[in-house]
């Protein structure tokens, strides 16, 4: 029986490097079987995946657990947790976004077999290690395939995100997006609507804001301090300098990256991965230096829909995107309101001057 | 010739139901340098844990004053730094340590005095001390720069699985039986705290396996009565990211069996 300290942990970290992601054992098994479907896949190294970091109650639904943890503490939920280990959780509203990660992975994994740029989903989550099994439990009745998980058991996530170089975090917690944010990591706060349209089970749809999300507040800015006209004539004069980026812009260009390995296999149109922009700014005028902007970074978006200044629900409801990121609550609202899917990012000047939605709905206080 | 001096300043301990932890006196202070004035040695790279280690008798005997399932320290002394073992002495003294006893021997005899002592956990710098306490079946700690940036506030102890942790040295029977059942000890004791502000800290780390690995660790601990806190199940991923973030005062490896390999 060995027991060591941490340092001599570290110092045999040297055959991990040399195993890498594949064992050779399994590289020999696999070299057998040219084809092996039953066979799982082992997860990319997180250097070369784009790693999305989900939190548990984004992914699965535990309003009721939640309820007890507000209600009767910490000691009742754990009770609880435990008493109802072999339950699985129903899905929450990141579930059918991690689906159709998934399902682009195993297109991903058919046409370029050798590559370790796939999608590797990573839950972490500030539970403590008895709910583990329970969540391990769900993950497996689901058939989701999720290897790498943190449970932290209280201890703030960052260090964790950073460690597996995530490029997005979904958390159903303001507190730890807005430390995430900060920290210069794609995070957005995800809302779980009252009923969830359909979505498409083979093709990956992210709808993103552009202000404030992928380009950065300052145009925002403009529209607070001066007003509707002065923003228009500010865009205007400004049409051929690009934004600022904003927080998701990484998270969408990892996004074009893989699209561009589905198009190099002659897969353009029918790409299982497809992006949005809905934003509120118009075709006529202040759109084109969101196009522009866009094309300056070598980005490409799918669909661009300048709704100038109209709701996003109903639009977002024909889109049926997985995903819409937005950095007002009002949008985040409205679109929820509809059964999209939508995230908060708590970036730039509408936080501080917010705008009122119909509901003036408060976020509700969490430990997770 | 092994001898023991009882350390008069501090409450012997039940030793039939503590957990008896031996460090040496290299790993707990550092012989080479004197404190200012009153010629006691600086602390070594041991301190932060036995400052965790008394934590955690704190707090249990603050819940039950008549507790006997407490940590219980002694300092091991060997030959070569006998002539100094009255500075170890009032070092520890002077440190306000809890430790009960000093226990002289030879080097030769060192592993009689850790048996005879009934040690359940050994914590040394040296690296040879450690291969043949294990081999004895005394789970043993090599402790370093590392462990001296640890907490002292909370005992945080990792569970890892054991196929990669030095190969050279296989567990006996007799080993692995003490390691479980020093973990045992470890689980009850942590069960007599909540969940937050816990003194005593678990922490599985699966490295190479993917979920089905992770929960059958945690099975497997559950089973000898540890219940972990905190679970990270790598598959692959890169550990010392994760490790840095840990700081584990000292790893366990109870044999889980890797279920992929």
């Amino acid at each position: 029986m060995s027991l060591s300290s941490s340092q001599t942990l570290t110092i045999s970290g040297q055959d991990l490097v040399k195993n890498g992601s594949r064992a050779p054992r399994e590289d020999a098994r696999a070299g057998l079987k040219p084809s092996t479907p039953t066979k799982k896949p082992q997860p990319p190294k997180p250097e070369n995946a784009i790693t999305i970091a989900v939190s548990s109650r984004v992914l699965f639904n535990m309003e009721k657990e939640q309820q007890i943890f507000e209600q009767q503490g910490m000691e009742e939920y754990i009770k609880y947790q435990v008493a109802h280990e072999a339950e699985p959780f129903r899905p929450g509203p990141a579930f059918s976004f991690v689906k159709a990660l998934e399902a682009v992975n195993t297109q991903l994994r058919e046409l370029y077999p050798e590559s370790e740029e796939l999608f590797d989903v990573v839950l972490i989550t500030n539970n403590h290690a008895y709910v583990g099994l329970r969540l391990i439990n769900t993950i497996n009745h689901h058939q989701l395939f999720i290897e790498r998980f943190c449970m932290t058991g209280g201890n703030s996530p960052i260090g964790y995100l950073k460690a597996y170089h995530t490029n997005l975090y979904l958390s159903a917690d303001p507190v730890k997006v807005h430390e995430a944010l900060g920290e210069g990591i794609a995070a957005a706060t995800m809302f779980t609507p009252e009923k969830m349209t359909e979505v498409s089970e083979t093709q990956l749809r992210v709808a993103f804001d552009g202000d404030a999300v992928l380009f950065s507040d300052e145009s925002e800015q403009i529209f607070k301090a001066h007003g509707l006209d002065k923003f228009f004539e500010h865009e205007k004069a400004h049409e051929n300098k690009p934004l600022d980026h904003g927080p998701l812009k990484g998270f969408l260009e990892v996004l074009g990256k893989l699209q561009k390995k589905f198009y190099a296999k002659g897969q353009r149109m029918d790409c299982p991965i497809r992006t949005y922009l809905v934003t509120a700014r118009s075709a006529a005028s202040s759109g084109a230096r969101a196009l522009k902007t866009l094309r300056s970074w070598g980005l490409e978006i799918d669909e661009a829909l300048f709704l100038a200044g109209a709701p996003k629900g109903p639009m977002l409801e024909k889109i049926r995107p997985h995903i819409f990121f937005d950095d007002q609550m009002f949008h985040v609202e409205g679109a929820a309101e509809m059964g999209t899917v939508a995230c908060h990012v708590p970036y730039g000047i509408a936080q501080r001057i917010p705008r009122k939605g119909v509901k003036d709905k408060e976020t509700s206080q969490t430990v997770k | 010739m092994v001898s023991t001096v009882q350390n008069s300043d501090v409450r012997q301990k039940d030793v039939d139901h503590a957990v008896v932890v031996a460090v040496t006196s290299r790993a707990l202070f550092e012989s080479d340098t004197e404190e200012d004035g009153d010629g006691a040695y600086a602390a070594g790279v041991a301190f932060p844990l036995l400052q965790a280690l008394q934590r955690v008798n704190e707090q249990l005997l603050q819940r039950n004053p008549a507790e006997s399932l407490l940590f219980d320290v002694v300092l091991m002394t060997t030959d070569s730094q006998q002539q100094q073992s009255s500075r170890f002495m009032s070092s520890t003294r002077h440190h306000g340590l809890e430790v009960t006893r000093f226990c002289f021997s030879s080097e030769e005899d060192f592993i009689e005095s850790l048996l005879k002592n009934n040690i359940q956990l050994f914590l040394t710098t040296d690296e040879n001390e450690v291969l043949q306490a294990t081999q004895k079946g005394v789970p043993s700690v090599l402790l370093d720069e590392h462990s001296a940036v640890c907490s002292s506030e909370q005992l945080r102890v990792l569970f890892c699985e054991n196929a990669i942790i030095r190969p050279s040295s296989d567990p006996t029977p007799a080993s692995r039986q003490a390691a479980q059942s020093f973990s045992s000890q470890l689980g009850k004791m942590r069960q007599k705290f909540g969940m937050f502000d816990s003194p005593l800290c678990f922490t599985l780390v699966t490295l190479r396996g993917g979920k089905d690995s992770c929960c059958g660790a945690l099975k497997a601990l559950r089973s000898i009565g540890v219940s972990v806190d905190e679970a990270y199940c790598l598959a692959g991923a890169p550990r010392s990211p994760i490790l840095s973030l840990l700081r584990p005062h000292f790893l366990l490896s109870d044999g889980f069996s890797n279920l992929d390999d």
